[in-house]
């Protein structure tokens, strides 16, 4: 028997993960070599090519959100855990305190200062700066510290009483002088060759100035000097580039009858706001026979309009009226990916970072190969 | 996060002095020529009370028993994790 | 180190918790500078240091496990996890000449990750392997190249 060839609905129906009330189906994708006899399911780059797009829905600095479509859970997953655990970025990595006679504690304060993204300049960020590793013999320390390793800065603030405070002034920011420790008070102190690539608008700086740090009162001191290191988000979240990375699946709503009238408006609130919306029955519509809209001209009826926007909740489920006019899903190959930065690199160039280095990954895994059957 | 390298305050000499025993290591003399005067902090007022060896717990101020020891005068290195 | 200067320069204070001189020697650099500066003149230390870091990237990451014949073997990856295990295994299992393929990582306090491949005859589970990670480069560049045009033609659709 001659095997057909898949037709477009089939095709479009393998795709989808059906959500029911209680329960989801067709979970694991099916587009392997002899899952479906007959049918050709290898890997071929310029198929994917071709079945392959990305959509943007925006981008800024902080934030990125865009569409892989026609990709694999596994390609997908990859790129989103690469983003968070393996692109490197510029953290401090060692407090030195001086003095710190704050109310915080040292370890506490040295965590907290950890934790504060900073931005600088680019070109000195990904290229000029390298990575520090920790010598393994405790004497070589001091030699370990070079302008393309580490970034060093420092914290000094004393809080003292504000002499030209109004008299029963209560507000502490306003009574004394460096009340509150801020991360616009980190000072950036460049060495060597550090001055050509952080000069500037592209000095190493905190990206959120107004990131407090501790409260001090009169007389307590904060002193100390840190050292940043380059490392990667699988060691330390600090060293994350992103705040999150996350992909959804396309929501799919197929209304399957029509629902008209007040159950309408009653499925549009079942839907986060813009999802469904309602528009006239057309006279056409009205005349066509078996179409459900039969008698029902310039009556309202529910559209789906833009499903992304769906929690796919499933309240419509819930209600009997709806049960049997649609049907909920997600698009297996669709991923809404959101990715917000810290700062330190542009939201998009995070991703196209994570491609570069599963790339990476891959050739020197390949090499490693060749090197294992030599 | 640790104290590295964290070694115990001693007054003279390295603390590996008589090896071979298990006396103390060389504590840091408190009645020596430096005074021997340490200063704490009053756990009341906040002032600054210098204290002889054997003196009365006490702030000489107000008189409050509680006295706190005085940060350290070194540089402490932490990881921030 | 930072700061040694100026704790040098103060007075030590009689009764003080501890005088300078005492601190270990760690904490106070015999070069007072902060940082080794990587000039023109030591370059080369620069240079040596990084060429130690690429020696160090040279380790054998990849192993074939014991009881490997050529259409069925085991490979055990060092240093690598679910990102690219998963990937890996996904577009090897595209490849029709492969039977099986799964991976696993044993223990998740070991920083090893196993790969099991299975091919049909006229291949052998090497040649299945590089191809994924060829593969795999292959579809890195497609996504990477798709992902320029599409933030291209976004920016210029927003700014038109």
């Amino acid at each position: 028997m001659p095997h057909k060839p898949p037709t477009k609905e089939e095709l479009e129906r393998r795709k989808i993960v059906g959500i029911r009330d209680e329960t989801i189906t067709d979970v694991s994708c099916s587009d392997f070599p002899g899952h479906y006899p007959g049918e050709d399911h290898s890997w071929d780059i310029d198929a994917f090519r071709r079945g392959f797009s990305v959509e943007f829905h925006q981008n800024d600095r902080f934030e990125a959100s865009f569409s892989l479509i026609g990709c694999d859970a596994s390609i997908a997953n990859a790129f989103r855990r690469i983003m968070i655990a393996d692109i490197p970025t510029l953290a401090i990595e060692n407090v030195f305190i001086n003095n710190n006679t704050s109310v915080i504690q040292d370890e506490v304060l040295a965590h907290r200062l950890g934790l504060i993204p900073f931005q600088g300049g680019h070109e000195g960020l990904h290229k000029f700066l390298k990575w520090w590793r920790k010598p393994t013999d405790e004497a070589q320390m001091n030699n370990s510290y070079y302008d393309f390793n580490t970034v060093s800065l420092k914290l000094e603030v004393q809080c003292e009483h504000n002499d030209k405070a109004a008299a029963g002034e209560t507000d502490p920011t306003k009574l004394y002088h460096h009340a509150h420790v801020y991360a616009r008070d980190i000072e950036f102190c460049p060495v060597g060759r550090q001055d050509r690539y952080f000069s500037g608008a592209d000095a190493i700086a905190p990206v959120n100035p107004d990131i407090l740090i501790a409260k001090l009162r009169p007389g307590q001191e904060i002193s100390l000097s840190m050292h940043m290191h380059k490392g990667v988000g699988s060691d330390h979240a600090k060293f994350s580039p992103v705040a999150t990375a996350s992909y959804r699946l396309m929501p799919v709503i197929d209304i399957t009858r029509p629902i008209l009238g007040d159950d309408a408006e009653k499925f549009a609130r079942c839907f986060p706001r813009g999802v469904i919306e309602l528009e006239k029955v057309t006279k056409k519509e009205a005349g066509q026979k078996g179409s459900g809209y039969e008698g029902h001209a310039g009556e309202l009826k529910a559209v789906v309009a833009d499903p992304m926007r769906d929690t796919v909740s499933r309240e419509c489920l819930r209600h009997d009226e709806f049960k049997d006019k649609v049907k909920l899903g997600r698009r297996r190959d669709h991923f809404i990916y959101l990715v917000e930065s810290t700062g330190q690199w542009e939201s998009d160039a995070i991703f196209i970072e994570a491609v570069a280095h599963l790339k990476k990954r891959a050739l020197d895994l390949e090499k490693q190969v060749k090197n294992m059957v030599r | 996060m640790s104290r590295e390298q964290y070694q115990v305050p001693t007054g003279s000499g390295s603390p590996t002095i008589g090896t071979g025993s298990f006396s103390a290591p060389t504590a840091r003399d408190y009645t020596g020529d430096v005074g021997g005067v340490m200063y704490y902090m009053c756990g009341d007022c906040a002032v600054r009370v210098p204290l002889e060896k054997g003196a009365p717990i006490r702030c000489q101020k107000c008189g409050a028993r509680v006295l706190y020891k005085e940060r350290t005068k070194r540089m402490v290195q932490f990881e921030a994790r | 180190m930072p700061r040694a200067k100026t704790r040098k320069e103060e007075p030590v204070e009689a009764g003080s918790d501890t005088v300078m001189e005492e601190a270990p020697t760690s904490h106070q650099p015999e070069s007072r500078d902060d940082m080794s500066v990587d000039q023109d003149e030591n370059d080369e230390a620069g240079e040596a240091e990084e060429d130690e870091i690429e020696e160090e990237e040279e380790v054998q990451r990849v192993r074939l496990l014991p009881g490997s014949t050529p259409t069925a073997a085991s490979f055990e990856f060092l240093n690598e996890g679910h990102t690219l295990g998963n990937a890996l295994r996904y577009i090897i299992m595209k490849n029709p000449d492969v039977e099986f393929c799964a991976y696993a990582i044993p223990h998740p306090s070991e920083a090893k990750m196993n790969v099991r491949i299975q091919t049909f005859e006229g291949t052998t589970a090497i040649e299945a392997l590089e191809k994924g990670l060829r593969d795999v480069q292959d579809l890195c560049d497609v996504v990477s190249d798709k992902f320029i045009d599409a933030r291209e033609k976004f920016v210029a659709g927003a700014s038109s």
